[in-house]
């Protein structure tokens, strides 16, 4: 069994990302101040939820010695410094992923599981992502449904990479838009569904219904289900 | 600013003062000396004449006119006196001279050294008593004040040249002062500028020296130590607020996950949650952005180029479903000093705004191109602009029309906007436009770049 470590000082909070955790099904080890989590983070750990403000000191200064202690987790810090700044400097300091709270469940299971399988993803040999009838090449950047072409923009297909590399999980729309647009605000319209209906139209006309809505949490790529 | 010594007015006027002063008790004091060596030698002088005109007395006491004349004879060969008797008829009996000296009036009958005159003849000053002896005898004996008048001279002209030498050695004085008083006044001003500019953390290097200027420093420093103190609390304010409202809202929002069955209460209230840390957030990048106002730290060369052509890019799909002409020439390559994500921020709520406020028809372009020392980005939408009740108000915090009550917003966006351009020290114009809203943006380049 995966296990999860957790460095968070509110029990409440921890009480919630240890839900989440373990509905992952993955182990939860809870621990509430920064010394004792720099302590624990030598175990064998898949992840690492890592709050800021924790008694002992900040999270993002610890990461370098969590890192040095021979840890190989990926490090996703959830804090409530979450401003745009925060977040970059977080990213910028080594963490994988930057969760602001306060976070919706969704959101956190969505990141969690999609560091879960970057750690455990392949290493691609060849250029070729193939979905059924579904095949992006990612050297020629093209995408083809059914041996037709489909002609996307630049970002449609860094769109579909990201939605690619993360096959049948539920990616949140601010994922979209810090992993293919590398923004760290909140844009006040959901600028980021425009992006993806065009790209899903495109799919759709040519026949694939990959892309598909998560109410309320974002959407999913599931190019084998379904109608196809 | 330069610090020549010569800036320093105040120092070079006290120095001025100082060397002008001493100067002028030198010459009352030389002067006064003066006044008292020339009656000291003309005292001189006369007591020599009067010798002479007590021996000459003698004689006539005794022998008359002949005695005299020979005398005058015996003496006229050794040169440094005048001597000349005549007779009534205007012949010379004997005497130094050929002929009488040309103005010199005569007085009296006796040989008494009253009455002597100064007079110049031969090219040089004479001490004499000029008499007519009974009988018609015209006498002259006068002696040479060559001596005291070279004396004099000589002291004059040491006078000159001291006085001379004073008020270079003031000058000199003066200039020196100045150059340190500058100099030393030149670091603190040097620091404030630098303060100015935004590096809070600025101080001068070195011990404190023990005079005015090391107070004046030390008065500085603990100013800036307050004003430091002051930006680094209100950093830490920021973030104790981001700590303790969204602790709270995230145990909310963990709950909220817990309510089944209600799914359009709990959307809403999340959204409400939402919206909140969005204006909480905005606050808190504004005053941050101020707070870091003209501090180059943090600011690192951005391709502003291609910031505006991705977040150009995010929303062009936007502006197009809703229906606007939207067109985007932006000149590549044009860098900036700058922080990517708050200018991606600034350029998003324009966009947003545009988008937001205008209407199907409606026309949306942004350009970027050089202009001069700096790059011109400008914005402009034919929507319905900000309403005249507005104007410049736009710009501050939760300022919003009345006309747009109807449209989701927090009054936070432009504020945003102008924080994040001061924060870059980037300048905000609203050329006047016919219609729709239009802001131009002018970047300062990135020194020794493009």
């Amino acid at each position: 069994m995966d296990r999860i470590l957790i460095i968070e000082d509110d029990a409440e909070t921890a009480a919630a990302v240890a839900q989440i955790v373990t509905g992952l099904g993955c182990e939860a080890v809870v621990v509430g101040t920064l010394p004792h989590g720099i302590a624990a983070s030598a175990g064998q750990f898949r992840v690492i939820v890592l709050d800021r403000m924790l008694p002992g000191g900040d999270g993002v200064d610890a990461m370098a010695r969590i890192r040095a202690g021979g840890s190989a987790a990926l490090i996703l810090v959830l804090s409530a410094l979450g401003r745009a700044a925060n977040r970059v400097e977080g990213l910028e300091k080594g963490a994988d992923d930057y969760l602001p709270k306060p976070f919706e469940p969704a959101e956190l299971q969505a990141r969690l599981r999609a560091l879960l399988r970057r750690g455990s993803m392949q290493v691609l040999d060849n250029d070729l992502l193939a979905f059924g009838e579904l095949e992006i090449r990612l050297k020629a950047r093209t995408v083809h449904v059914k041996h037709s072409h489909v002609a996307v923009s630049p970002k449609e297909f860094e769109l579909i990479t990201y939605f690619a590399r993360n096959a049948g999980q539920v990616v949140t729309r601010m994922q979209l838009l810090e992993n293919v647009w590398n923004l760290h605000f909140d844009p006040q319209t959901n600028v980021v569904d425009v992006h993806v209906g065009r790209l899903r139209r495109k799919l759709e006309q040519a026949g694939s219904q990959a892309i598909q809505t998560a109410r309320g949490e974002g959407y999913v790529f599931a190019p084998l289900s379904g109608a196809m | 600013m330069s610090n020549g010594p010569f800036k320093a007015r105040v120092t070079l006027r006290l120095a001025a003062g100082v060397a002008l002063a001493v100067t002028l008790l030198s010459l009352v004091g030389m002067g006064v000396q003066y006044r008292l060596v020339e009656a000291r030698l003309l005292a001189g002088a006369q007591q020599v004449l009067r010798a002479d005109l007590d021996g000459f007395a003698a004689l006539y006491e005794q022998r008359r006119i002949i005695a005299l004349r020979q005398a005058i004879a015996y003496r006229a060969a050794s040169g440094a006196e005048m001597l000349l008797l005549m007779d009534r008829n205007g012949t010379v009996l004997a005497g130094t001279e050929t002929a009488w000296p040309k103005g010199l009036a005569t007085s009296g009958d006796s040989f008494a050294i009253e009455g002597a005159t100064r007079f110049s003849a031969r090219g040089s000053v004479w001490l004499g008593v000029a008499r007519v002896l009974p009988g018609g005898f015209p006498l002259l004996v006068a002696r040479s004040l060559d001596q005291v008048e070279a004396t004099l001279a000589a002291l004059r002209r040491g006078i000159v040249g001291l006085t001379l030498a004073l008020l270079a050695a003031g000058a000199g004085v003066g200039i020196l002062a100045a150059r340190g008083v500058m100099g030393r006044i030149g670091r603190i001003n040097a620091l404030a500028d630098r303060v100015a500019a935004g590096e809070l953390e600025a101080r001068l290097p070195g011990a404190r020296s023990h005079d005015e200027f090391g107070l004046l420093e030390s008065h500085v420093h603990a100013m800036l130590d307050r004003i430091q103190n002051l930006n680094r609390a209100t950093h830490r304010l920021s973030d104790t607020i981001a700590h303790e409202l969204r602790t709270p809202l995230n145990r909310m929002l963990q709950k909220l996950a817990q309510i089944e069955g209600q799914e359009p209460v709990t959307d809403a209230l999340r959204s409400e949650m939402r919206q909140a840390i969005r204006v909480f957030d905005s606050l808190l990048d504004i005053s941050r952005a101020e707070a870091d106002q003209g501090s180059g730290g943090g600011l690192v060369p951005v391709d502003l180029s291609a910031v505006a052509a991705e977040v150009w890019e995010l929303y062009e799909p936007l502006a197009e479903d809703k229906g606007l002409h939207a067109q985007a020439q932006i000149e590549p390559g044009l860098l900036v000093l700058g922080d990517r994500n708050l200018i991606a921020q600034m350029l998003s709520n324009l966009l947003d705004n545009a988008t937001k406020y205008c209407a199907a028809g409606d026309g949306l372009t942004l350009t970027l191109a050089r202009a001069g020392d700096s790059h011109l980005m400008r914005i402009a939408d034919t929507g319905p602009g900000l309403p005249a009740d507005l104007r410049e108000a736009a710009f501050e915090r939760f300022v919003r029309a009345e006309r747009d009550r109807g449209i989701t917003g927090h009054g936070l966006g432009l504020a945003l906007v102008r924080a994040i351009a001061a924060r870059h020290g980037a300048r905000l114009t609203r050329p006047v436009a016919e219609k729709g809203f239009v802001l131009e943006i002018l970047w300062p380049k990135v020194a020794g770049a493009g």
